[in-house]
């Protein structure tokens, strides 16, 4: 029961930690290096691999964590989360068959979907196009994150979600 | 990694949920929209709550950006250290003429009575965090509500403004920076050769680290290195803060600002509140309908003075006929409504 309790958690809670990471208000390099979103990171991974441990629900609430952990204007970060999600799980074939650098690319077609309703968003809520480099930048360096972090979510699903599996 | 090694579970059923969430989601937007303070209170709560961590990573994070960002500085210093001195010097000429200057301006506010500067009371804080994100330029301050900083203030280090307090919490406060996408600041700004009059604009930030200058009419012309400083409008900064100076050219024009928020550790808090104007003392020879050259109604000044009426007598009744003071301009209603000793009678407000 308590490892069935933890396997279901263990998604949300990656992706929570994941945002209280990556917006720790602590820049390196002078503000270069924007920070990366992790919290889509299990998203991404369990939105594809057990999308019944990574709900639309479980997307919403990692998105609103970003929303207040990032600062600016409510709900942008949720929409985009849960719009990315959407579109991942219609795809889901499409992108859990991918392997090795298209892999990657995957996740970057998926980031590049939260980035830029991001974008758009914030740009009709302020009816201003902002400045594209610090949200390709957020991009590039999410999807630079991607490769490490798949490998540790990896890791933590072997070992603590993959023998449930079976369950379904 | 996501591979074909994954087994990959079968397809949720969730797709009501989904919908409903993404519904949630746009909805969360829109009230978002017209309440930017939604998540504010629990912001600062997490903020307050990390505040110790920040405090103990701050000097090894400082060290390393220092570290970091001194390395290419060092193919550079001997030419660096040329230009210093040489801009030491031009900056002791510039500070005998600012001493001159400032005894001047004394000497002159002493002979017109000029009434000084209201005192601004300043919190001084430490930077124990930054954020810069696509759509958010903040840093955080160690200083909250327990030491009197309030959202709206000014923030300041040695060499000029950086932004404003977006939100406190008790013992962290937000600073939303000059350059960051939400940042308004009315601004004026000052012919760098002293010859042409100041322009008021507005100087807005669109998360670039040159903000723009807007409202200013097409045929204005700046130059390259006017300074632009607060205006105060408004009254919630104090007029005067250097801000930074102009570049670019016309319909383009931008500041270059010159505070660095990424290097500054230690800010000034700006408690500025513009003192209400004072009342005239009020007095008859003062009144509106005296300097206008009319006689006093002095009735009606001396009917407040009187003691008050006994019990018995009735108050004041609608119909009775106070005598009227003649108007002759429509803005000495507000004056005389001011004044302790002429308040209007009820019912004859619409004269």
């Amino acid at each position: 029961m308590g490892a069935r309790l933890a396997s279901a958690l263990l998604p949300v809670l990656c992706g929570l930690l994941g945002v209280l990471l990556s917006n720790l208000p602590i820049t390196l390099f002078g503000s270069l290096v924007p920070p990366p979103l992790l919290g889509f990171i299990p998203i991404y991974f369990w939105c594809l691999v057990r999308p019944d441990l990574m709900t639309p629900a479980a997307a919403f609430a990692i998105g609103i964590l970003q929303d207040v952990m990032a600062g600016g204007s409510p709900g942008i970060w949720t929409l985009s989360f849960v719009l990315s999600y959407a579109v991942i799980q219609r795809q889901r074939d499409a992108f859990a068959g991918l392997a090795g650098l298209a892999a990657v690319l995957g996740f970057a077609t998926a980031t590049l979907i939260v980035c830029a309703t991001a974008y758009f968003t914030t740009a009709a809520l302020y009816w201003h196009l902002p400045p594209v480099g610090p949200i390709v930048g957020e991009l590039a360096i999410t999807v630079l994150f991607y490769i490490p972090g798949a490998f540790v979510i990896g890791a933590l699903h072997r070992r603590l979600v993959g023998p449930l599996r079976s369950d379904f | 990694m996501a591979n074909n090694t994954w087994k990959i579970a079968r397809r949720s059923n969730a797709q009501l949920p989904l919908v409903i969430v993404l519904a949630l989601a746009v909805v969360l937007v829109l009230l978002g929209k017209s309440q930017s303070g939604l998540f504010d209170h629990a912001r600062m709560r997490i903020t307050d709550l990390m505040a110790p961590t920040l405090e103990s990573v701050r000097a090894p994070v400082r060290g390393f950006n220092r570290w970091t960002g001194s390395i290419d500085e060092l193919f550079t210093v001997y030419q660096q250290n040329l230009a210093l001195k040489d801009e030491n010097a031009r900056l002791k000429q510039w500070r005998n003429v600012a001493v001159v200057m400032e005894g001047r301006v004394r000497h002159y506010q002493d002979m017109l009575h000029a009434v000084p500067d209201p005192d601004i009371n300043t919190v001084l804080a430490r930077v124990i965090g930054r954020a810069s994100r696509p759509f958010l330029q903040t840093m955080i301050l160690d200083a909250g509500t327990a030491h009197a900083v309030k959202p709206g203030e000014a923030v300041v280090d040695s060499r000029g403004m950086i932004g404003r307090i977006y939100l406190a919490g008790d013992h962290t406060s937000w600073v939303i920076l000059l350059s960051d996408l939400n940042s308004r600041i009315p601004v004026t700004i000052a012919a760098a050769d002293g010859k042409a009059a100041a322009l008021q604009a507005i100087m807005t930030g669109d998360n670039t680290a040159m903000p723009m200058l807007d409202t200013l009419s097409d045929s204005v012309i700046l130059r390259p290195g006017d300074q632009v400083v607060s205006s105060g409008d408004g009254g919630l900064l104090p007029p005067g803060l250097p801000i930074g100076t102009v570049v670019g050219g016309p319909g383009a024009y931008r500041v270059t600002l010159l505070a660095d928020p990424a290097s500054s550790e230690d800010v000034e808090v700006l408690a500025f509140r513009k003192p209400a104007e004072a009342l005239p003392p009020a007095s008859i020879s003062e009144l509106p309908a005296v300097a206008a050259g009319l006689p006093p109604a002095s009735a009606a000044i001396a009917a407040p003075a009187a003691p008050p009426a006994p019990v018995a007598a009735p108050a004041r009744p609608a119909a009775t006929p106070l005598p009227q003071m003649p108007r002759p301009a429509g803005n000495i209603s507000a004056s005389v409504q001011t004044s302790p000793i002429v308040a209007p009678p009820p019912g004859n407000g619409n004269e």
